[in-house]
């Protein structure tokens, strides 16, 4: 008996190791589709670039020069009402350059997983508002903002003439 | 007097619920739930306990739990016991900064059966169940810190957020007689979450009153102080 004893708790030292469970995709971004305007998935042929203006005053970029690309991800600040984006549109002749403002209402909260784990947040997107220079029209397809990267947030549609 | 004739009719009772639902399942079964016969009486008194772990850890950590049992004997055999603590943690991390309070009774109830052959020997080998519930509040904060783009400084934090928590454990423990009703024993746990359920959409909480750190290990013990009352 004192020796089913002994292994039941060697086996318990053994199981009770700790262990940090933060999860792997920590990153929370918004996902957009370009689509056709009868819906089905659309590769730009223009280069695309994203910049944002920060609390310093100063233009960022948060996508860089995407070329033939038909999904592309883009930041979500942690905790202000309303971003603004601006999207660039070029081509390679350089007989191509125009700018659209996005402008994305949400609610953030903060989101806990352990305190071995960096604060994050998630949010609700509520509104997009934008001008129609390049794009003709952008969807909310999925207003929740999660660790999900998988998830499409908004469907992009650009102008049929460019 | 009569407390304590209402008290032997309530065990009695319990005792003969026990018999009776022992004769509406199989005869290996009936073995298992019934009491061995000898002139040993059904009722062998309460001990209560004090858990010295949880209380360590409350001395020595930034969580822990003071914790305490009422345990029926019923023949030396089966031992209805609920046991009651306050858990506790105020935990800073060096890493991330963020700090987690809560603080809250928890509950627990179950059952516990002595599986060695000599029920009325100095020894005990008890295989148990128990059901456990605690409702507490979370304060998680973090001091502002800047959006990693935008550069924003950000708040982070929830306030007496309410959360209820259930879970189950299984327990398998030993008991030796030290010194008259002086007994010294200590158990291991394995705790399964059954229902839970966080106030808002904050996601998950990290130490829960009675359960521990949620996602650590499902394992936890005690090692209890036990007197014959």
């Amino acid at each position: 008996m004192m020796k089913r004893v002994t292994y039941l708790f060697l086996g318990v030292l053994i199981a009770a190791c700790t262990s940090i469970d933060c999860p792997v995709e920590s990153n929370v971004a918004t996902l957009y589709q370009v689509r056709n305007s009868d819906g089905t998935e659309l590769t730009l042929s223009d280069t695309i670039t994203v910049t944002t203006r920060t609390a310093k005053d100063s233009d960022t970029i948060v996508f860089n020069r995407g070329i033939g690309i038909s999904k592309f991800t883009l930041p979500i600040s942690y905790s202000h009402p309303e971003d603004v984006l601006v999207f660039s549109f070029d081509n390679d002749n350089n007989s191509l350059h125009v700018t659209d403002t996005v402008w994305i209402k949400k609610e953030d909260y903060p989101h806990f997983e352990s305190v071995d784990c960096n604060a994050s947040f998630f949010h609700n997107i509520t509104d997009v508002r934008y001008t129609c220079n390049y794009i003709d029209s952008i969807v909310i397809k999925n207003p929740s903002v999660t660790y999900d990267s998988k998830t499409v947030h908004f469907y992009f549609y650009p102008k049929s003439s460019n | 007097m009569t407390l304590r004739r209402f008290i032997s009719t309530s065990i009695l009772r319990a005792a003969i619920s026990i018999v009776v639902l022992s004769a509406s399942v199989p005869a290996s079964a009936q073995k298992f739930f019934a009491f061995q016969k000898d002139s040993i009486p059904t009722f062998r008194g309460f001990a209560v306990s004090f858990d010295l772990v949880g209380a360590g850890l409350m001395a020595f950590s930034d969580n822990g739990q003071y914790e305490g049992a009422l345990r029926i004997n019923l023949h030396d055999e089966w031992f209805p016991i609920i046991e009651a603590g306050l858990g506790r943690a105020n935990h800073n991390d060096d890493v991330t900064y963020i700090h987690y309070k809560t603080s809250a009774p928890y509950f627990r109830i179950g059952i516990d059966k002595n599986l060695l052959k000599d029920k009325h020997g100095p020894y005990r080998l008890y295989g148990g169940l128990r059901y456990a519930f605690t409702s507490y509040k979370v304060d998680i904060a973090r001091q502002d810190f800047p959006d990693p783009i935008w550069k924003w400084n950000t708040g982070y934090g929830v306030k007496d957020a309410q959360c209820n928590y259930h879970w189950i454990e299984a327990v398998v423990g030993v008991d030796a007689k030290i010194a008259g009703p002086v007994h010294l024993g200590w158990s291991v746990r394995y705790k399964r979450r059954i229902s839970h359920s966080e106030d808002g959409e904050f996601g998950n909480t990290w130490y829960v009153p009675g359960f521990g750190k949620f996602g650590d290990t499902r394992l936890g013990g005690t090692f209890n102080v036990i007197i014959d009352i």
